[in-house]
C-alpha cells in the first residue's frame, strides 16, 4: 500500500512538471512589432516616409557638413579639432575619412527602397496621398545618391534593396559611372514630379517637404553638376577605371550638358515664380524706427537666409536648424562681458574678406577708383561711415567702401554690428561695434574668439540678443539648402556657358545685384572696372558670374562645393589662409596680414576617399584617385 | 553547571559585554583594535535581530564570560597514560587525546607519551592528529593504552561534489577540482579576489580595488567564445547566481566548493555549462550539541602603488611647451611670472599649487569583518545559521565642515539558515533561507571615478577652496575654487559636495526534498528541489550646488586678495536629492531528480540519474518590449556511471536543452559526452610499487556542450527582428515654426534569422593522476575546446547593402586548448612539524578557426589562427626625429603629425599608413599562464603560510588618450560637463620627446595640448607586458594551547596576522601592473589584517 501511494506521488509530480512545460517556451506573445507593423495602417507608415527624412545630411551644421569648414570660407583657433576643421587643414585618410557618409546614405537608400517596396501594402491611405509619399520618397533616394555622387564621384546606385540572404558575389556592387548616375537621379526626380504637390498646402505641418519647385530647383542642379568640368570631360580622371576595365567619368566634354542644364535651370525658376518666390527685400521699418537705406539694405541680404521661410527659400532643411548663432556672435554686449555663448569661434579668413566687391560692384582688384595696394593702410572712420565702421574708429583701409554685402555679412574689429537688441539706426554711437585687438572685449582668447579679425555675421538673426549668465535669444531657422538667388545666379551660369552673354545672363545676374544694393553688370564694370568689356566674352563673365555666386552665397556651404566642380579648388585652396595679427593691441601693429596655415589642395581631394575597409570587404569597388 | 557561554546568556537573560571577557582576551581583542560595539552588534544581529540598533540597555544585567567559565566543575579523576607511535615505531608528539564526548584530555610530549585524568564513567578515548586517522579505543578496565596511528591517505575516500551528486574522487571520471575552504580565507570581503591562482584550471585577475567594484574577472580554461557570456555558470547550493553573489559568500559558511572544466562534468548543466561551472554548497547542520563559531577580522589597506603624477611647476612648464610646439602662434595659458612665483612657493592662495591626491585621498583605511555560524541538530533536524557583517572604507577624505560621510563606506551582511528535516524516515527536506544585503555610502559617481577625475583637474588654476576671509566671514558654506566661469573640474568639491545610498539585497528560499525510494527499487532515490530568488537595487544621491569663487583680485606687495562668486545664482547650501536606477528581478527554478546507484556481485558500480529543469527569469527594467518578457531554461539530462572492482570506469551523460532564443525547430539541443577512467594504481599488477606509487590513475572524457548565451545579451530573439516603431534618433520635423510637426521614426537593430542555434562546445579532456608515498600528488590534464557555430557578424557585407543592423549567422568557430597542472605535497613530521607544499598552473590558449573577413591582400590581417583575446595594432618603430623625417615617411593617416610623433611601420609596403598595416600585436588581453604555488607549515600551536600568485603571457595597453597630457578625455559613455585637463603622469614628464631633447625613444611622445591621434592609435608603443608575480598573501597563527582551550570551552581558538598583496614583481611601474589598461581608476589594495577565530562547544 506505502509503495502504491508512493508510485503516485512520484507519478504525479513528474506529470505535472512535464505536462506544464509543453509551451514554457514560447515566452514571445504575439503581436510583437515587425516591420510589417509599419505598413499596414497609415499613422505607422507616415512615420516611415519620416524616417526616410531623417537621413537628411544636416546642412550647416559645423560638424556634419563639410561645407561649413571643410574649405577655406571659415578657419579657427589652431587648437580647435573636429571632423571637418582636420579636413581644411589637409588631413583627410582613408583609414577614417572626416565626414563619410558611405554607411549613413547607403542605410537611407536602403530605407527609402524598403518603403517603396511596402507602400502598397497599407489599407487606410488616401491614392492621392500614397502617390505623394511616393514621389518624395523617390526625390529622397535621388537626393541621397546625388549627396554621395557630389562627395565620392561615381558610385554603385542601389535602385532595389538586395535581400539579407543575397549571395556574396550578388553583393559585391560596382560603382556606376557619373553619367549614369546622373541620369538615374534625373530620372527619379522626373518620377517624383509627377505626383508632388506644387504648394505647400499645410505650412505650420508640412513646410521642409518636398514640392514641385524642390524638385525642379534640385534636377535644374543635379543637371548644373553634370554639366560642371568636374564630370563632364574630366579628363584627370581618366583612370579611374574598376576591375573590368569600366571607365567611370566621362572623357570628352559635351556642351548639350549645359544646354538641358540651363531649360532645366529656366523651367525651376518659371515654377518657382508661378508660386510666387521672390528675391527677399526686408521692409523698411523695425517696429518704431524708420530704418535708413543702408541698414534697410543689410537686412535684406542678411535675413535672405536668417529669416525663416522667407519669400526666396525654395528648399530649407527642417531637420537642420541653424546651430551656430552661439559660436560664431562676438561677445558684442559690454554689459555681459561673463555670458560666454557667443564665442565668435568661426573666422573667415582675409582672403573671404578681399572676395567682396568694393561699394561700387566690382572687385577690389579691378576697381579704378580702390586703393588696392593700400587696402593694408590705416584709415579713420568718418561720419558718412558711422553705420560701417563706428565713427572715429581706426581700421583697415580695406574694411572701408566696400558693398553692402561685405558689411551685412562680415564683422571686424570697428565695425558696426546692427541688431542683437539696438535697432534705432538713427543713433549710431547707440549700436553694437566689435573691438577685437588684443585685450579688447572681442579679442583672441586662448579657447575662443575670433583667430583671424572677422566674424560670420551672415548667419545671425539681427533680432537675437545675448542675455545675462549664459542666457541667449535665438530666432531659429532652417538651414536653406537653395535659394532663388542661387538659382538665378545658376540659370545665369547654364545660360552663359550654353549661349554665351547675353541680356537674359545679365538679367539674372542683375536681379541678385540689386537686392544687395549694386548698380548692374553692365554699368558696374563699364564705369569703374580696369577690364571694362570683361562681361561681354563668355570667359569674364563666367568669372564674374563665379564670383558673384561666392559673395552672394557666402557661408551657406556652397563655395566648397562650387570650386570643387569648377575644378577651381586647386587654384583657391592652394592660397595660404591669413588674418590680421591678433597679439596686437594698437592699430598699427594689429591690421598686418599674418600666416595663420598654409593649405593645401591635392588632386585627389576633389573627391572623399573611399574607407578602405569598405574597399576591403568589397574587392569591386575601385578606391579614387591618389587616395 | 556545564552551559555554553550563550546558553548561560540566555538563561540568566543577560547579554555579552566583551569588556568584561577575561584579561588575556579582552587584551588580545584590544590589541587587534576590535571595536567591541562591532562584536555586540554582530552578536546581537544574530540573537535579536530585531533590536540590534543602538540598543545599549543600561537595565540589562550583564554577566561575564568570566564568571562562565568558573562555573565549570572540577571532578575527580584516575589517570591513564600510554605512548602513540607510527607505524614504524616512533613516538609521535603533539597527538591530541581526550575523552570521547568531553573535552577533557591532553597531547603527548616529544616522545610521544601521554598521561590524562579520566573519569569512571567515561568510555571511549580518542586519539587524534594531522595527517593521522583518528582512531577510538575502549578504556574499558585498561589504564595503560598505546597505539599506532596511520597515515590518512590525502585522496582515499575523500569525496568530491559534482553536478547534482557527489562522487568519490577516486572513481572520478570528468575534471572537477575541488578547492579546500582554508584556501579561500582571504583578508578580502569578496571571495573571488582569492581564486587567482589557487584552482588549476582558473585564469583570473582583479582590476579594481574599490570596495563593492573589486570583483576579479574569472574564467575556466580561458575563453573560446566570442558571444558575451564567458564566464562560468555559478551555482550556490543549486541556485544559478551572479559573481556578485559568489563574492559576498562567506569561506565560513562554505561547505564544499568545486569547479568543473570539461563535458563529461558539465554536461548535466546543459546549456549553461559551456564555460565551465563553479558549484558551492553551503554547510549543513550534523547531529550534535550545538557548536557556535565566530571568526573576527580588522585589517588596514592601503594601494599597492599610486600612480604619480608630476609637480605644479613642471606640469605648467610642459603645458606651455605643448601649446607651443605645436602652434608657435598658440597663446599659452600661465605666464612666466605664474609659474617663477608658484615654484618659489608664494601665496598659495594666489598661486595655487594642488596635490590633488594628497588633498582628497588618506594613506591608509580599514576593514571590519566579522562572522558567525551556530550549527547542530537533533534526531528529527539539524540546522546551520550563520551570520556576518563586514565593513569596507574608501580611501577618501571627508570634509569636516560637512556634516556626511562622503567616503565609501560598504556595509555588507548576510545571513543564512539551513535547516534539514527528517519528515519520515525516508523522506528529507532542506529548507535554505539566505540574504545578502550590501549598504553602500559613498562619493556620488563612485571611487574610481573620484580617480579619474583627480586626473583630469588642473593643479594650478585654484585652490581647492579660499579660506573664509573678512569679506566672506558670514558665509556658511565653503568656498570652493574653481576659475573663469566655473567649468573646471575641483574634485575636492565633487567629492565633498554630497554623497551616494545604495542598497542592494539578494533574498533566495529554496526547498528541497529528498526522498529515498528503495521501498521501490534498492538504490533509488527521488530528490526535488524549488528555488527563488529576488535581486533589488536602488540608489539616491544627496548633494549641495558647491559654491565656486574665483580669485578676483590680488596685490602681490601686501598680498591681499579678492574673491569673486562664479556661480551665485546656482549654488545651493542645502541639499539636492536625487533618485538613480531601481533594478529588480525574480528567478524561479526547479529541478526533479530520479537516482540510482548499486552494486551488483561486488565490483559493479552502477548509477544513474534523470533530472529535469526549469528556470524562469523576469527582469522588472527591461527597457524594451523584448527585453521584457521571460529568460527561460528547459532541460533534460542525465547520466550513467558503471564502476567495475574500482578499477575501470565509464561514464556517460546528456543534457536536452530547450533555449526561447531559438527558432522552434532550432529550439532543443541534444549534448551528449562520455568519459573513461582507469585506476591503474588499482590493478594486481601493480602492487609491487604501490608503495612508492600510491595512485595512478587515467582519465579521458569526450562530448558536447551547447550554449544559448550568444550574440549580446540583449539578443533576446534571434528569430525575430527587433523593430522600434518608435524611435526618436529617427525623427523628422516639418513645418514653419521649430518644432512644427514632428514624428519619431521606425528603426531595426536586428534582422530576423530563423537558422540561428545553438553555439555547441566540443571539449576532450585527458587527465593523469599520479600520488607518490602518499604525500605527493600530481594531476595534470590536457584538455581542447572546439567551439563550432558561434555567432558573428557577417563581415563580407559591404555597407552598401545599408544594413542598420549587423547581419549574424553561426559561422565562426574557435578552439583552444591547455594544460591544467597542480601538485602538492604535504607531510608531517615526528618532531610534529607539518607541512604542505603546493603548486598549479594553468596555461589556456585560445584560436580562431573560422572567422568570416573580407578577403585580405595581406594574410596577417586575417584573425584565423590567432588568439580570440589577440589585438591588432601598427607596429611603432619609434618617434620621428624631426618634420623632415616626418614628410619623407610614409604618410601615416591619423591626422596631423610631425617630429616627435609615433612613427609607424609600413608592413605592406603600399607608401602609407592605413588598417592593412595593423597586425597582430603582443599577448592576448586575457592571460594565458595563471599559476600559483605556496606552502604552509604548522608546529605546535604556531602555523604560517605563504602563496604567489602570478600571471603571465598577457599584454596591455597605457591609454594614450585618458593619459594624454592636457588633453580633455572622456571615457567612453561618460556624462560629464566642464572642462577637463588631464594631468601629466610623472613618468611622461620624465621622458618625452621635445624640440630641444629629439630622444626618439622617449616614452611619451610630442606633447600637443588636445589628444593627437596620431599618437593614440593602437600600437606597440604604448603595449606592455602584464606579466607579474606577487606575494599574494603571507599568514601567521597561533592556536590556543588545548589546555586553556579546555578551560574556556573553546576549540580551535586561532589568532592570526596576515597580509595580501605584499609584494608584487614585474617589469611594468606606472601603477600596479594586476590592473592592466585600468590603472587610473581606484587602486588594487593591499590588506594587513589580523584576526581571531573560536569555536564554542
Amino acid at each position: 500500500m506505502k509503495k502504491n501511494i508512493l508510485i503516485g506521488v512520484f507519478a504525479l509530480i513528474i506529470f505535472t512538471v512535464v505536462s506544464s512545460c509543453g509551451k514554457f517556451l514560447d515566452v514571445v506573445p504575439d503581436n510583437v512589432a515587425t516591420i510589417k507593423n509599419a505598413f499596414t495602417m497609415r499613422n505607422q507608415a507616415e512615420k516611415y516616409l519620416f524616417t526616410c527624412y531623417s537621413y537628411m545630411p544636416k546642412d550647416g551644421n559645423i560638424g556634419i557638413d563639410p561645407a561649413m569648414l571643410g574649405g577655406d570660407e571659415i578657419w579657427m583657433l589652431q587648437n580647435y579639432g573636429g571632423t571637418f576643421f582636420n579636413m581644411a587643414k589637409g588631413l583627410q585618410n582613408v583609414v577614417s575619412p572626416y565626414g563619410d557618409n558611405w554607411t549613413a546614405l547607403f542605410e537611407a537608400i536602403r530605407d527609402c527602397n524598403t518603403f517603396l517596396e511596402n507602400i502598397d501594402k497599407v489599407h487606410d491611405i488616401d491614392e492621392s496621398e500614397r502617390l505623394r509619399w511616393i514621389s518624395e520618397v523617390k526625390f529622397l533616394k535621388a537626393y541621397y545618391h546625388f549627396y554621395m555622387v557630389r562627395m565620392y564621384g561615381p558610385i554603385p546606385m542601389m535602385k532595389v534593396n538586395l535581400p539579407v540572404d543575397a549571395n556574396i558575389d550578388e553583393v559585391k556592387v560596382y560603382r556606376d559611372p557619373v553619367d549614369s548616375c546622373f541620369s538615374y537621379i534625373t530620372q527619379l526626380i522626373d518620377e517624383a514630379m509627377i505626383n508632388l504637390p506644387l504648394t505647400i498646402d499645410n505650412p505650420m505641418q508640412q513646410l521642409g517637404r518636398i514640392s514641385q519647385p524642390i524638385a525642379m530647383s534640385f534636377k535644374a542642379e543635379v543637371l548644373v553638376y553634370a554639366a560642371s568640368p568636374l564630370f563632364n570631360g574630366n579628363t584627370d580622371q581618366a583612370g579611374l577605371k574598376d576591375n573590368k576595365g569600366t571607365q567611370l567619368f566621362n572623357q570628352t566634354y559635351s556642351k548639350e550638358k549645359w544646354d538641358s542644364a540651363a531649360v532645366a535651370c529656366k523651367r525651376a525658376i518659371d515654377i518657382c515664380q508661378s508660386v510666387g518666390m521672390k528675391l527677399y527685400v526686408y521692409p523698411k521699418r523695425y517696429m518704431q524706427f524708420n530704418l535708413t537705406d543702408t541698414i534697410a539694405i543689410q537686412l535684406s541680404i542678411r535675413n535672405s537666409l536668417c529669416e525663416r521661410w522667407n519669400s526666396e527659400i525654395i528648399w530649407a532643411n527642417s531637420q537642420s536648424y541653424c546651430g551656430i548663432q552661439g559660436s560664431a556672435l562676438p561677445a558684442l554686449d559690454p554689459a555681459q562681458p561673463q555670458n560666454f555663448v557667443p564665442r565668435g569661434d568661426y573666422s573667415p579668413p582675409l582672403k573671404i574678406a578681399e572676395m567682396f566687391y568694393s561699394n561700387n560692384g566690382v572687385p577690389i582688384n579691378e576697381d579704378i577708383t580702390w586703393d588696392y595696394s593700400g587696402r593694408y593702410n590705416l584709415s579713420i572712420a568718418g561720419y558718412s561711415d558711422r553705420l560701417y565702421i563706428r565713427n572715429g574708429y581706426t581700421s583697415a583701409s580695406m574694411n572701408f567702401k566696400r558693398e553692402p554685402r561685405f558689411y551685412a555679412d562680415l564683422g571686424f574689429d570697428g565695425g558696426i554690428w546692427y541688431g542683437q537688441g539696438r535697432y534705432d539706426d538713427k543713433n549710431d554711437l547707440g549700436l553694437f561695434y566689435v573691438q577685437a585687438k588684443y585685450k579688447q572685449p572681442n579679442a583672441v582668447a586662448v579657447d575662443r574668439s575670433t583667430v583671424t579679425g572677422y566674424f560670420m555675421k551672415k548667419v545671425i538673426n539681427f533680432e537675437n540678443v545675448i542675455g545675462a549668465a549664459t542666457a541667449y535669444s535665438t530666432a531659429q531657422y532652417p538651414w536653406p539648402i537653395m535659394r532663388l538667388s542661387g538659382l538665378y545666379l545658376m540659370y545665369a551660369e547654364a545660360l552663359n556657358e550654353s549661349a554665351g552673354p547675353g541680356p537674359e545672363v545679365y538679367n539674372y545676374i542683375n536681379l541678385v545685384r540689386q537686392r544687395a544694393g549694386l548698380k548692374s553688370v553692365e554699368s558696374s564694370w563699364t564705369n569703374y572696372s580696369s577690364n571694362p568689356t570683361k562681361y561681354t566674352t563668355q570667359d569674364g563673365l563666367r568669372s564674374i558670374i563665379h564670383q558673384e555666386r561666392l559673395i552672394e552665397l557666402v557661408f551657406e556651404g556652397q563655395r566648397f562645393w562650387d570650386l570643387r566642380r569648377w575644378k577651381e579648388a586647386t587654384t583657391v585652396l592652394n592660397a595660404p589662409i591669413k588674418g590680421w595679427d591678433g597679439n596686437q593691441e594698437v592699430a598699427e601693429a594689429y591690421y598686418r596680414p599674418i600666416l595663420l596655415f598654409n593649405q593645401t589642395f591635392g588632386e585627389k581631394e576633389y573627391f572623399w576617399p573611399i574607407r578602405d575597409g569598405n574597399l576591403t570587404t568589397n574587392t569591386n569597388l575601385v578606391q579614387n584617385i591618389g587616395w | 553547571m556545564h552551559l555554553k557561554p550563550y546558553e548561560y546568556m540566555k538563561k540568566t537573560n543577560t547579554q555579552f559585554r566583551v569588556n568584561k571577557m577575561p584579561m588575556c582576551i579582552n587584551k588580545l581583542l584590544l590589541t587587534m583594535k576590535i571595536s567591541t560595539l562591532l562584536l555586540v552588534i554582530g552578536m546581537m544581529s544574530i540573537f535579536s535581530p530585531s533590536s540590534y540598533a543602538r540598543t545599549k540597555s543600561p537595565d540589562i544585567k550583564t554577566a561575564s564570560i568570566g564568571t562562565v567559565l568558573e562555573n565549570i566543575t572540577q571532578q575527580q579523576r584516575v589517570r591513564i597514560t600510554g605512548k602513540v607511535t607510527d607505524k614504524a615505531g616512533l613516538g609521535l608528539v603533539g597527538v591530541t587525546v581526550f575523552v570521547k564526548g568531553t573535552s577533557r584530555g591532553g597531547i603527548t610530549d616529544v616522545n610521544g607519551n601521554y598521561s590524562i585524568p579520566i573519569n569512571p564513567d567515561d568510555k571511549t578515548l580518542v586519539f587524534s592528529f594531522i595527517g593521522m586517522i583518528k582512531k577510538e579505543v575502549t578504556i574499558g578496565a585498561q589504564k595503560a593504552i598505546s597505539v599506532v596511528l596511520e597515515a590518512e591517505s590525502t585522496t582515499l575516500d575523500e569525496v568530491v561534489v559534482v553536478a547534482f551528486g557527489t562522487q568519490k574522487k577516486t572513481d572520478l571520471v570528468g575534471s572537477v577540482t575541488s578547492i579546500k575552504m582554508s584556501d579561500l580565507k582571504v583578508p578580502s570581503s569578496n571571495l573571488t579576489t582569492a581564486l587567482a591562482g589557487r584552482v588549476a584550471g582558473i585564469i583570473a585577475y582583479q582590476r579594481s580595488g574599490e570596495p563593492g567594484q573589486d570583483n576579479a574577472d574569472f574564467f575556466i580554461r580561458g575563453v573560446t567564445t566570442f558571444g558575451y557570456k564567458t564566464s562560468p555558470l555559478i551555482l550556490i547550493d543549486g541556485m544559478e547566481l551572479t559573481t556578485q553573489d559568489l563574492a559576498r559568500l562567506q569561506p565560513d559558511d562554505i561547505s564544499s566548493f568545486s569547479i568543473m572544466k570539461d563535458a563529461t562534468s558539465t554536461a548535466l548543466y546543459g546549456a549553461r555549462g559551456a564555460n565551465g561551472v563553479i558549484l558551492v554548497t553551503t554547510k549543513q547542520g550534523k547531529v550534535g550539541k550545538a557548536s557556535l563559531s565566530f571568526r573576527i577580522e580588522n585589517s588596514l589597506s592601503a594601494p599597492t602603488r599610486n600612480v604619480e603624477l608630476t609637480d605644479p611647476v613642471t606640469y605648467m612648464k610642459m603645458s606651455n611647451e605643448a601649446i607651443l610646439t605645436r602652434n608657435p602662434l598658440g597663446i599659452v595659458l600661465y605666464s612666466d611670472e605664474k609659474i617663477a612665483n608658484t615654484a618659489a612657493g608664494l601665496n598659495p592662495t594666489a598661486y595655487p599649487a594642488n596635490d590633488w591626491k594628497k588633498l582628497m585621498f588618506r594613506d591608509n583605511t580599514t576593514v571590519q569583518r566579522m562572522n558567525l555560524n551556530v550549527s547542530g541538530g537533533g534526531g528529527v533536524a539539524r540546522y546551520f545559521i550563520s551570520g556576518s557583517y563586514t565593513k569596507d572604507n574608501g580611501i577618501m577624505k571627508v570634509d569636516k565642515r560637512n556634516n556626511f560621510n562622503n567616503n565609501i563606506n560598504l556595509k555588507s551582511y548576510t545571513l543564512r539558515s539551513n535547516v534539514t528535516i527528517d519528515v519520515t524516515k525516508s523522506t528529507e527536506m532542506i529548507v535554505r533561507l539566505s540574504g545578502n544585503f550590501d549598504d553602500y555610502q559613498g562619493p556620488i559617481t563612485g571611487g574610481a571615478d573620484m580617480y579619474r577625475r583627480v586626473m583630469r583637474s588642473n593643479p594650478v588654476l585654484f585652490p581647492s577652496y579660499y579660506p573664509i576671509d573678512e569679506q566672506h566671514k558670514y558665509t556658511e558654506h565653503i568656498l570652493f575654487g574653481n576659475y573663469d566661469v566655473g567649468q573646471y573640474i575641483n574634485p575636492y568639491a565633487d567629492m565633498t559636495k554630497g554623497y551616494k545610498d545604495y542598497s542592494s539585497s539578494l533574498m533566495l528560499a529554496q526547498i528541497e526534498v529528498k526522498q529515498d525510494l528503495s521501498a521501490l527499487a534498492k538504490g533509488l532515490s527521488f530528490r526535488t528541489m524549488v528555488n527563488t530568488n529576488r535581486k533589488s537595487y536602488f540608489d539616491v544621491s544627496r548633494n549641495y550646488n558647491p559654491y565656486f569663487y574665483k580669485l578676483a583680485s590680488y596685490d602681490p606687495l601686501l598680498g591681499i586678495y579678492g574673491l569673486e562668486a562664479i556661480n551665485d545664482a546656482t549654488g545651493t547650501e542645502y541639499l539636492g536629492y536625487s533618485e538613480g536606477p531601481k533594478t529588480i528581478s525574480s528567478t524561479f527554478y526547479l529541478e526533479s531528480m530520479l537516482n540510482y546507484s548499486n552494486t551488483f556481485k561486488k565490483k559493479h558500480n552502477i548509477s544513474g540519474l534523470l533530472v529535469y529543469m526549469l528556470r524562469d527569469q523576469l527582469n522588472a527594467n527591461a527597457g524594451d518590449l523584448q527585453q521584457s518578457l521571460p529568460f527561460r531554461n528547459l532541460g533534460l539530462s542525465g547520466r550513467t556511471t558503471y564502476a567495475y572492482d574500482n578499477r575501470f570506469f565509464a561514464e556517460f551523460n546528456f543534457g536536452y536543452n530547450g533555449s526561447e532564443r531559438f527558432y522552434q525547430t532550432k529550439r532543443f539541443g541534444f549534448f551528449p559526452s562520455a568519459g573513461l577512467a582507469w585506476s591503474i594504481s588499482n590493478e594486481k599488477f601493480f602492487e609491487p610499487i604501490k608503495k612508492v606509487v600510491t595512485n595512478l590513475r587515467l582519465r579521458t572524457t569526450y562530448g558536447l556542450i551547447g550554449n544559448d548565451a550568444i550574440g549580446t545579451a540583449s539578443d533576446r530573439f534571434f528569430y525575430l527582428s527587433n523593430v522600434n516603431m518608435n524611435d526618436p534618433t529617427n525623427l523628422a520635423t516639418f513645418g514653419r515654426d521649430p518644432g512644427g510637426y514632428t514624428l519619431n521614426g521606425i528603426s531595426i537593430s536586428r534582422y530576423a534569422n530563423q537558422e540561428i542555434t545553438w553555439e555547441t562546445s566540443i571539449q576532450k579532456n585527458i587527465a593523469l593522476e599520479v600520488g607518490l608515498f602518499n604525500k605527493i600528488n600530481i594531476q595534470a590534464e590536457y584538455y581542447t575546446q572546439d567551439r563550432e557555430n558561434i555567432l558573428m557578424t557577417r563581415a563580407s557585407i559591404p555597407v552598401t547593402m545599408g544594413f542598420e543592423a549587423p547581419i549574424r549567422a553561426n559561422l565562426g568557430s574557435a578552439t583552444g586548448n591547455g594544460v591544467d597542472l597542480s601538485v602538492d605535497y604535504s607531510e608531517i613530521f615526528h618532531n610534529g612539524l607539518s607541512l604542505s607544499v603546493r603548486g598549479n598552473f594553468t596555461y589556456a590558449t585560445s584560436k580562431y578557426k573560422v572567422y568570416e573577413e573580407p578577403q585580405y591582400k595581406e594574410k596577417y590581417r586575417s584573425r584565423v589562427g590567432n588568439s580570440i583575446y589577440q589585438q591588432y595594432g601598427y607596429i611603432a618603430e619609434k618617434l620621428f626625429v624631426d618634420d623632415v623625417e616626418a614628410l619623407n615617411s610614409p604618410k601615416q593617416n591619423f591626422g596631423v603629425y610631425g617630429g616627435g610623433d609615433i612613427k609607424y611601420l609600413d608592413v605592406n609596403k603600399d607608401g602609407q599608413i592605413t588598417t592593412a598595416d595593423m597586425v597582430p600585436i603582443g599577448n592576448p588581453t586575457l592571460p594565458e599562464i595563471t599559476y600559483g604555488f605556496g606552502f604552509s607549515a604548522g608546529y605546535k600551536s604556531f602555523d604560517c603560510s605563504a602563496f604567489f600568485q602570478g600571471l603571465a603571457n598577457e599584454s596591455f595597453w597605457i591609454d594614450p588618450s585618458a593619459t594624454s597630457p592636457f588633453a580633455s578625455y572622456r571615457y567612453p559613455n561618460e556624462v560629464i560637463s566642464g572642462t577637463l585637463q588631464n594631468q601629466v603622469l610623472q613618468a611622461y614628464a620624465d621622458s618625452y620627446w621635445s624640440e630641444d631633447r629629439q630622444n626618439i625613444n622617449a616614452l611619451w611622445p610630442r606633447l600637443s595640448p588636445t589628444i593627437n591621434s596620431n599618437n593614440a592609435q593602437t600600437s606597440t608603443w604604448f603595449m606592455r607586458d602584464g606579466t607579474f608575480l606577487r606575494l599574494k598573501q603571507v599568514e601567521m597563527g597561533y592556536t590556543l594551547p588545548k589546555k586553556l582551550q579546555d578551560k574556556m570551552r573553546t576549540s580551535n581558538f586561532r589568532i592570526f596576522v596576515n597580509a595580501t598583496n605584499l609584494l608584487s614583481f614585474s617589469k611594468f611601474k606606472l601603477w600596479d601592473v594586476e590592473m592592466g589598461g585600468n590603472g587610473l581608476g581606484y587602486p588594487i589594495q593591499k590588506v594587513f589584517n589580523v584576526g581571531l577565530t573560536v569555536n564554542f562547544n
